[in-house]
């Protein structure tokens, strides 16, 4: 069996409650119905099966995913783990949800489906994150009522944050501040924007500068060094990197692997395949096919032409862009295909954040650098004192 | 108790490796038929597939990448140049086997190393006998090899050279580069027993015990570059094959910058060791020594 872990981002619903500025998902009333579901299992475990992968990971989310309700969930995953069980493979169950529609109800399916935990989004500041009535003020409000009401009940919660224009002008340190003081959080994310889905003046007004962006992502990067990283605050994807420049094992975030179409695809709740989440919802153009159209979920990844795209990037981007003479090569491959297609309109050149990226990996290759000899300081300190205490009484 | 002989690794055509049996080989598969054939085994004798011509195939890569066969594979480019970028279409198999990527110093070189290495893969280099602009280019991944820190993978030759003036190797060129017919017994389409790099007629040659050994003996005897080369020992004449006549010059300033790499690495380590053991003693007693 492979130690391979396959993911599928699912889309139980690209329905939402909140009206954020910068979403790129077409919001569709549909939602996956529990006489389907089976049949999506089946598909999913008889790839699992013919590419003889013992594990899936299934990250839920939307639109909004709580929208399901609780006993939906239950009900589903209870059916997906029993069929998995019967073939000897095993589903693993994340779910990203905005928070908003949470309450106690909640509690049991999140402790016994998603192992106590669960994944939300929040900005510093938050301007463009917006409840139907009520603006980005009252969604604030009541999203951090939430979340104390979560972690009260005993919910490890992890944050994605995603940079504007004004959480550069705040400032790294306000911005670390507000996550690990005023929301007492342990574990957040850092996402770069991106313009996904049909051009709205709104969203193409999310790019950032890249050089203030580096800025930004390089200031944070200290900041959680110094304050974060050995007092058990993870902050991403700064966390991964520094593993792997340590040498340690290091789950990099997907926009950096060399091959992402064959680790993880998006299915939305009307079983429409993509590479991922923000294909699923914003790019027709670039869909594998439908789940519940075809029956052989294998299949429709080997012969799709739109995946072939993905499958083909990185080999373009050794050939056609500076990617081969980077000395960050090996941990980034031109990043992230949706990134460089919402920006510029083809995945076939690589990520519009390429400087940025680099002034991240550079920051994180010369802390890494400094823990590595601080793990040996303490022999030359040693020594050094040692030295300057015979040359003194020498 | 005379010492037990240990089998030569015979690497051989796909059809003729099939009658190997439990002996130690390495199939040379050149076809998606030949390939598949193999990864269906089990083969007890099967070390590695070598597998040539076929990086271009992009879907019996995504065959490959399904066999749960977890055979190695040593893939051999022909031409870094063009096929360096056809590279990724290995990762995905990769997942299952070790993957080793095989090519000769020439155009494209230095990309196809470069590729690899970000991609984990180990390298081998065949250096034959360069001309300047392969060894331009072996000189650009030398550089690549001791000074990016994001190589992780061993490049062959210049990882095993640097060992073994590090005294961790002390295996000769002809065995990093898997070309000394004492261990490596490579055999053409007709069984016909054949030294590497002597793919012309005109150079196949009986292959007898201890040719790498004869063959360096003579050249010394001849007087010629060998005699007083100060890499003789790591070498044994590997660059003067098959022409005895080439000129090693800038091999020799190849192997000068591993050497001084080498000693650069010494001195660091006994100065790391140096400062360990000043913590272990005693510290009055070491201050006054």
């Amino acid at each position: 069996m492979s130690e391979r872990v396959f993911s599928v981002i699912l889309l139980p619903t690209s329905d939402c409650n909140v009206a954020c500025d910068y979403c790129f998902e077409h919001k569709e009333p549909h939602r996956l119905s529990l006489v389907l579901l089976p049949l999506l299992t089946r598909r999913l475990l008889d790839h699992l099966e013919n590419e003889q992968i013992e594990e899936c990971e299934i990250y839920w989310q939307g639109g909004e995913a709580m929208i399901m309700g609780p006993a939906w969930f239950e009900k589903a995953g209870e059916m997906m783990n029993r069929a998995a069980a019967e073939r000897g493979r095993r589903f693993v169950h994340y779910l990203q949800t905005n928070l908003i529609g949470y309450s106690p109800a909640w509690n049991g399916v999140i402790h016994k489906m998603f192992s106590g935990s669960v994944g939300t989004s929040m900005d510093y500041p938050n301007l463009h994150r917006k409840l139907f009535k009520g603006g980005a003020a009252a969604y604030t409000e009541l999203w951090t009522r939430r979340l104390r009401e979560a972690k009260a009940a005993g919910i490890a919660i992890g944050v994605i944050a995603v940079l504007h224009r004004a959480s550069l002008e705040a400032g790294p340190e306000r911005f670390y501040r507000y996550f690990t003081e005023e929301l007492g959080l342990t574990d957040f994310q850092v996402n770069t924007p991106f313009p996904g889905g049909p051009a709205k003046e709104v969203e193409g007004g999310f790019q950032l500068d890249s050089s203030s962006l580096a800025e930004f992502m390089v200031g944070l990067f200290d900041l959680w060094i110094t304050e974060g990283y050995s007092s058990g605050v993870s902050v991403g994807p700064f966390d991964a990197l520094i593993d792997h420049f340590t040498g340690e094992q290091a789950r990099l975030p997907c926009i950096w692997k060399e091959n992402c179409s064959n680790q993880f695809i998006s299915v939305d709740a009307k079983g429409t395949v993509a590479q991922c989440d923000c294909w699923v919802t914003s790019y027709p153009e670039y869909f594998f096919g439908n789940v519940f159209r075809e029956s052989d979920l294998t299949r429709m990844l080997k012969t799709s032409r739109a995946r072939r795209d993905f499958v083909e990037r990185p080999k373009h981007l050794v050939e056609d862009e500076d990617c081969l003479s980077c000395r960050y090569l090996s941990i980034c491959h031109g990043g992230c295909p949706v990134r460089t297609y919402s920006a510029l309109g083809t995945m076939m050149a690589k990520d519009p954040y390429c400087e940025v990226y680099k002034a991240v990996f550079a920051c994180a290759e010369a802390h890494a650098g400094e823990i590595l000899r601080a793990r040996a300081a303490p022999v030359i300190s040693l020594r050094l004192a040692h030295e300057a205490g015979v040359s003194a009484t020498g | 108790m005379p010492e037990e002989a240990i089998a030569p690794l015979r690497i051989l055509p796909s059809a003729l490796a099939e009658t190997c049996g439990d002996l130690p080989f390495v199939a040379i598969v050149r076809n998606r038929e030949e390939l598949f054939r193999w990864l269906g085994g089990p083969f007890p004798g099967l070390r590695w597939l070598q597998v040539e011509g076929m990086l271009g195939d992009s879907e019996a890569w995504a065959e490959a990448a399904h066999d749960k066969s977890h055979i190695p594979f040593d893939v051999v480019l022909s031409d870094p140049a063009s096929e360096f970028s056809d590279l990724y279409r290995l990762v995905d198999a990769s997942a299952e086997r070790d993957i080793r990527v095989t090519m000769p110093a020439g155009p494209g070189l230095s990309k196809a190393v470069r590729l690899a290495s970000a991609l984990g893969f180990p390298v081998r280099v065949l250096p034959g006998q360069p001309m300047t602009g392969a060894l331009s280019e072996l000189r650009e991944i030398l550089e690549f090899y001791l000074h990016e820190p994001m190589v992780e993978a061993p490049i062959e030759f210049l990882h095993s050279f640097l060992a073994s003036m590090e005294g961790g190797y002390t295996g000769s060129l002809w065995v990093i580069l898997e070309e000394d017919p004492d261990t490596f017994h490579r055999c053409d389409a007709n069984g016909r027993a054949w030294v590497p790099r002597s793919c012309d007629s005109s150079y196949v040659e009986s292959v007898s015990p201890g040719f790498v050994e004869k063959r360096l003996k003579s050249l010394i005897a001849q007087g010629g570059e060998c005699a007083s080369c100060p890499w003789q020992q790591p070498c044994r004449g590997y660059f003067k094959w098959p022409d005895p006549t080439y000129s090693c010059e800038g091999i020799k300033e190849l192997f000068s910058s591993i050497q001084t790499a080498g000693n650069e690495i010494r001195k660091e380590l006994a100065s790391f060791a140096a400062a360990e053991a000043g913590i272990i003693s005693d510290p009055d007693e070491g201050g006054k020594r």
